[in-house]
């Protein structure tokens, strides 16, 4: 099990999150035309690194906050977590 | 309006799992008849909370309850509380401290159900469902968790005697019921 940083409660068990996928997918600004391609891309497409990854989840059984994580998909090492507001560089 | 508990027919009262001879039992009671709101503070709302008192307590940090005898208002998130109470006036304390336009407020009295458990082996029952690391969470702090996947939040009431309260949303109360007695009973529990 993986032990996430919750940047409002504190260290906390995998099983307290829910996983929320690429938090680096940007939506197509609003009231903007977007392409077919753009908006598939946005919906759908996700790349699927092997290494560091920016990832949102959800502490859905705890304080209930969007929170942005840095892990590893191959070793599963976080290396920061953060509020979604702010940056992970 | 009546509050019909979720545990009206599954609350048994006596002595249950392994309690002979037994210096000391985990007692369980389910808290009934107390008002629950939940208190939202607006994103835009750009209000200081330091100074606002419901009922004579503030709105408590991460992780913290403010409590006197008959209210306690437990953190439940970034501005979010909810506030428990067995005065039958706190709607009115609640309402003339906080404005409409900085927060939320909803009555969420009947969509909870709460059992509250005492005992020095409270910790051994709670380690069994609940990933939660007890460390540090002691008297006059709160947390949401869960417990073998119900979503709960605990409010750890005193620390001598061990004292906490589990919520959990309505629907699940009998399941959180069964999943808690099943945890108590190598200890021997009674139920009252
Ligand atoms: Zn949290």
């Amino acid at each position: 099990m993986l032990y996430i940083k919750c940047p409002y409660c504190g260290l906390r068990a995998q099983k307290e999150f829910s996983y929320g996928g690429d938090a680096t997918v940007k939506r197509p600004n609003i009231n903007e035309e977007v392409s077919n391609e753009d908006w598939d891309n946005f919906v759908y497409m996700r790349k699927s690194p092997r290494g560091k990854h920016i990832e949102l989840w959800q502490h859905i059984a705890g304080c209930r906050q969007w929170i942005k994580v840095q892990r590893d998909t191959a070793t599963h090492e976080i290396f920061q977590t953060a509020k979604v507001t702010e940056e992970i560089r | 309006m009546k509050n019909v508990s979720s545990l009206e027919n599954i609350h048994k009262l006596g002595l249950f799992g392994n309690n002979d001879n037994k210096d000391e039992l985990i007692n369980i009671r389910e808290i009934k008849d107390v008002l629950i709101y939940q208190i939202v503070k607006y994103k835009k709302s750009s209000i200081s909370i330091d100074k606002i008192k419901i009922d004579n307590l503030n709105l408590p940090k991460t992780l913290f309850v403010s409590s006197n005898h008959y209210t306690r208002i437990l953190w439940m998130g970034p501005d979010n509380w909810l506030v428990v109470s067995s005065n039958k006036e706190i709607e009115k304390s609640i309402l003339e401290n906080l404005s409409h336009d900085d927060f939320a407020l909803t009555d969420l009295s009947h969509s909870r159900t709460i059992l509250e458990l005492e005992g020095s082996l409270v910790d051994e029952v709670l380690k069994k469902g609940c990933p939660l690391n007890l460390d540090g969470l002691d008297e006059g702090k709160c947390s949401n968790s869960a417990f073998h996947a119900i979503t709960i939040t605990i409010d750890f009431i005193s620390s001598n005697p061990r004292k906490i309260r589990i919520f959990a949303l309505r629907s699940f109360g009998e399941s959180l019921y069964h999943s808690i007695t099943d945890a108590c009973l190598e200890f021997g529990y009674k139920a009252e």
